[in-house]
């Protein structure tokens, strides 16, 4: 088999509406060999306004409040990575939400309740509803890590956490939390490879999880998960050019997010500290209207004037904590991890290059060597072309998010100034009132 | 410029019965807003009328609708007379204890029971004054050192409202901070049952740390130039200080004024510190609203200070809070360089980061307006303060004069009935070394008879005196209280007016932000 994404000749789970020649390329575009008969939209095109227009509802037929921004943006979240090859044949949704406190005797944890949709035939039924725990979410990434080592795994939200810093249990921590969970499985579900990985299968339907994680490799049959890529100490020459590129990208790109998350952690600690001093700046006003007479009204009313600003600002300083700070993190995780994959896509073309200059060396021609070499010939085409599909599509993926992130972050704050705005005109016609003359 | 400039005020309305002068100028502006928007019939009460203990001698005062009692309605047209009906004035020094008016019998005493009315006939109005700059200078002081000081240039120019295509020419003088001090002290003195308007800081209080404390910092002198042409303006338009000779003088003579006011001796009439704590102390019957009014000035004072010093950690945490945006500015420049698509939005979201960084530094120096007029209402306490000090003084004079009275008569009556009631020195003396002579004790008794006839007297006319110190001075408060309401309430508005339009600001510059963010 010539390149593409077949290059080893691994039995693709996927026995969906296509075959695997027909099913196209993850980021199919003109430029691509490839092109299958069903062409991608552009995913520009199916940019969240238009999505915005329809009548929308979930995928569990909730009706969708797009009234407010808030809730448009959170649809928004759920739905913008649903632009790309399957377009309008979506047909696998998975949501997590309901997060429940389970106290045991050993231990207090979460569950959240991962809700299925789908119409794929891997799948024995049509909806599934499963409970999990922040483990069994690390466990599926591992596996994934592991069974997928070419592809680009999506970041989970931190796993520890300081006890005493940060309450484990409290409303916004599990929100966020539950969040960043949902993100991770939508980005898997469309991910034209990891959704249909077996483990992936077992997380969403599995009514006990533990049984099956203490199978463990009993399920192995895989052939992309038994080539292992142990490749022990091949050292890398030099990377080629668009992967050099690539891990220089991303590291101008997350140190570049650590920056702008100091930042924001900045400003949030300076509005936090600025809230101090408005909590004790706005009652003076209240006490000096106590002295007077005439001007009791008005100083009361600049008063309550400044307490409305604070609760504001209590807000926007909390929805940037809750809102803005996890996703910068999972990001600079994101990069993290693939700076990874890059590492070990070196390690397979090292151990390639290497194989090769001890064939090359040893002069033989024994059909076994060759075939040896080869092997790791199509390890790193097959690396090389999924890391490439996988990093197209995770620019465009990152566009949005930033997109959506920043537009949020700007929204944020004119809520905040519209709220103190509205404050602040109220009390005009107060302040003005003209008292009986005496 | 203070708030009071009209073109800031969109959303205050008309006064009632504010005449608008031909050239609307921060003097008409300032005395409209710093005087009572009461129009009174009768037209405002003169000094002479009041006869106020301490105010000028009648003066021809050149009012259009003087009600003067004293029958001097030929009064001076309007215009250019100020000069003349001043100098006709003359001789007496405008200065006065209350002891020496003390024979002003009661009924020629006016009660002027409103607060005092538009400031329309005041020297505010007849005159434009401006302290329109600022210079630093050096030059030796008393002790032939070296120093360095800010000199303020005082404009005055005669307004001429009749004639509006004529401008009278402008006279100026150079004024030092320490030349207003002297004068507000003479004010001080001169007028105690008035409250003096106050001068602007000394020093530079209640900073935040983008401000420096730093006298001959540009931005605390300008301040400071803004604040003593208030007080200037303030003196203008009050009904009776604007009356003062040496005011005018000050506005007007450059050389000898010192000499002028050294000359008034005021000095040596100042209540001493410690004579007017130990009254404070003492005294049995103060007026009780004046201790009403001792207490609120206290409370006053305590307020707004404290108001004064969260305000400054406010700007200054938000100054923290809008600088630091500015970073976004470069790291989203420094991030678009890496980005294709993204680039573009992220730059000009950018360049928006910075303009909302930048824009703090004009909404505080806005903002320190408000302080000021804050600060002005801070110093004000400490003149309503005086006041009272001044009655109670006053009052406590009274008791004591009344006591010593009391008991000369009670010695009088023991010498003339031979009995002691109480004990005395002179008592166990004449007890132990024997009583005195019949002649001796007959002259005692027409001394103490003497003392008595004046002591009674004087505790008629101190009564007298105290009496019309606090009408007097109540009559002031009266409208010192009008003045403020107004004058805090315009500010408040102007504060409000300050937000708003930084609330604003601040929406669309994340507007903006957020469109660029769209882009991307």
């Amino acid at each position: 088999m010539s390149g593409g994404a077949a290059g080893i000749p691994k039995p693709l789970p996927s026995s969906g509406p296509k075959s695997l020649r027909e099913m196209p390329h993850p980021l199919a575009t003109s430029s691509s060999e490839e092109m299958g008969p069903a062409l991608t939209p552009s995913p520009d095109l199916l940019l969240p306004r238009s999505i915005a227009d329809k009548d929308l509802s979930l995928p569990n037929g909730t009706p969708v409040d797009t009234s407010s921004p808030a809730s448009s943006s959170s649809l928004l979240n759920r739905l913008q990575l649903d632009d790309d090859l399957d377009g309008e044949t979506k047909d696998l949704f998975v949501t997590v939400d309901d997060p429940k406190k389970h106290v045991c005797t050993m231990e207090t944890y979460i569950t959240y309740r991962v809700t299925t949709k789908t119409t794929r035939a891997e799948f024995d039924l049509p909806e599934y509803s499963v409970r999990r725990r922040y483990q069994d979410f690390d466990w599926l990434r591992n596996k994934l890590e592991e069974s997928q080592p070419t592809h680009l795994i999506p970041p989970l939200p931190e796993k520890f956490v300081v006890k005493g810093v940060v309450d484990r249990f409290s409303e916004e921590f599990v929100e966020t939390r539950r969040k960043a969970l949902d993100k991770f499985l939508k980005r898997i579900t469309d991910h034209p490879v990891l959704s249909f990985n077996e483990h992936f299968n077992v997380f969403l339907t599995a009514k006990d999880l533990n049984a099956y994680k203490k199978q463990g490799m009993a399920l192995l049959s895989k052939m992309g998960e038994s080539v292992k890529y142990v490749t022990g100490g091949y050292k890398l020459r030099s990377r080629p050019l668009e992967f050099a590129a690539i891990g220089e990208y991303l590291d101008t790109f997350s140190l570049k997010l650590g920056t702008i998350d100091r930042i924001a952690q900045r400003i949030i600690k300076e509005q936090l500290e600025y809230l101090v001093e408005l909590r004790e700046y706005g009652p003076i006003y209240s006490t000096w209207g106590g002295l007077e007479v005439e001007l009791s009204e008005p100083l009361e009313g600049v008063s309550a004037c400044i307490g409305n600003c604070c609760t504001a600002l209590e807000e926007l300083s909390e929805d940037m904590t809750d809102d803005f700070l996890p996703v910068l993190r999972e990001y600079i995780l994101y990069s993290e991890s693939m700076k990874n994959v890059l590492k070990k896509r070196d390690q397979v073309q090292a151990e390639y290059e290497a194989k090769l200059e001890a064939v090359a060396l040893k002069k033989e021609d024994r059909p076994k060597v060759p075939t040896d070499v080869e092997k790791c010939q199509d390890r790193v085409e097959c690396f090389n072309a999924d890391l490439k599909a996988d990093m197209e599509r995770w620019q465009n993926n990152k566009r949005q998010d930033f997109r959506q992130l920043l537009m949020g972050m700007a929204d944020k704050n004119i809520q905040y100034y519209e709220k103190c705005l509205t404050a602040w005109e109220s009390i005009i016609p107060l302040l003005q009132d003209k008292p009986e003359t005496k | 410029m203070e708030t009071r400039g009209v073109d800031q005020k969109p959303l205050r309305d008309a006064v009632p019965g504010r005449m608008d002068a031909p050239e609307v100028t921060l003097a008409n502006s300032r005395e409209a807003g710093a005087g009572s928007q009461h129009l009174t019939p009768d037209g405002p009460p003169c000094p002479e009328q009041a006869g106020l203990p301490g105010a000028p001698r009648p003066v021809p005062c050149g009012r259009a609708r003087c009600a003067c009692r004293s029958g001097l309605s030929a009064c001076a047209q309007r215009g250019a007379e100020p000069l003349i009906a001043m100098e006709s004035a003359e001789a007496e020094p405008s200065e006065s204890r209350p002891e020496e008016d003390g024979a002003v019998p009661a009924s020629d005493l006016p009660l002027p029971e409103q607060p005092a009315a538009t400031m329309e006939d005041c020297l505010a109005k007849k005159m434009e004054i401006t302290v329109s700059e600022a210079e630093k200078r050096t030059g030796r002081n008393a002790m032939n050192m070296q120093e360095t000081y800010t000199a303020y240039l005082i404009e005055t120019r005669a307004v001429e409202s009749q004639n509006e295509g004529q401008c009278s020419p402008v006279d100026s003088l150079w004024r030092r901070y320490s030349e207003f001090e002297l004068l507000r002290n003479y004010l001080l003195v001169t007028y105690p049952h008035i409250v003096v308007p106050p001068l602007p800081e000394k020093r530079a209080d209640f900073v935040w740390h983008k401000l420096s404390a730093d006298n001959m910092d540009p931005d605390f002198v300008e301040r400071r130039r803004i604040g003593l042409e208030n007080f200037l303006l303030r003196v203008a338009s009050h009904p009776v200080l604007c009356q003062d000779k040496i005011f005018y003088s000050f506005l007007t003579q450059e050389g000898g004024w010192k000499e002028m006011v050294n000359e008034t001796g005021f000095q040596l009439k100042a209540d001493s510190r410690l004579k007017a704590l130990n009254a404070t102390f003492r005294v049995k019957n103060p007026d009780k609203r004046f201790t009403e009014l001792k207490h609120y000035s206290d409370e006053l004072q305590s307020v707004i200070s404290h108001l004064l010093r969260v305000r400054a950690r406010v700007a200054d945490r938000l100054y923290g809070v809008y600088k630091v945006h500015g970073n976004y500015g470069r790291v989203f420049s420094e991030w678009s360089a890496i980005e294709k698509e993204m680039g573009d939005g992220l730059q000009s979201a950018g360049h928006h980061m910075d303009v909302y960084a930048a824009s703090i530094d004009d909404i505080l120096e806005e903002e320190e307006h408000y302080a000021d007029q804050l600060k002005e209402y801070l110093f004000y306490a400490e003149a309503l303060r005086a006041v009272c000090r001044k009655h109670e003084l006053m009052q406590y004079d009274l008791e004591m004069a009344a006591q010593d009275l009391t008991s000369k008569k009670q010695q009088c009556e023991e010498l003339a009935t031979g009995t002691v009631r109480t004990f005395s020195l002179k008592g166990m003396t004449s007890k132990l070394f024997g009583q005195e002579t019949p002649e001796q004790r007959e002259a005692k008794i027409k001394v103490l008879e003497e003392q008595i006839q004046e002591g009674e007297e004087q505790l008629k006319s101190k009564n007298l005196e105290g009496r019309d110190f606090v009408k007097s001075a109540w009559a002031d408060i009266e409208r010192f209280k009008e003045q403020k309401n107004h004058d805090l309430k315009e500010a408040l508005i102007s504060y409000a007016v300050m937000q708003i339009s930084m609330c604003k600001k601040g929406i669309q510059v994340w507007t903006n932000a957020k469109e660029c963010f769209g882009k991307m």
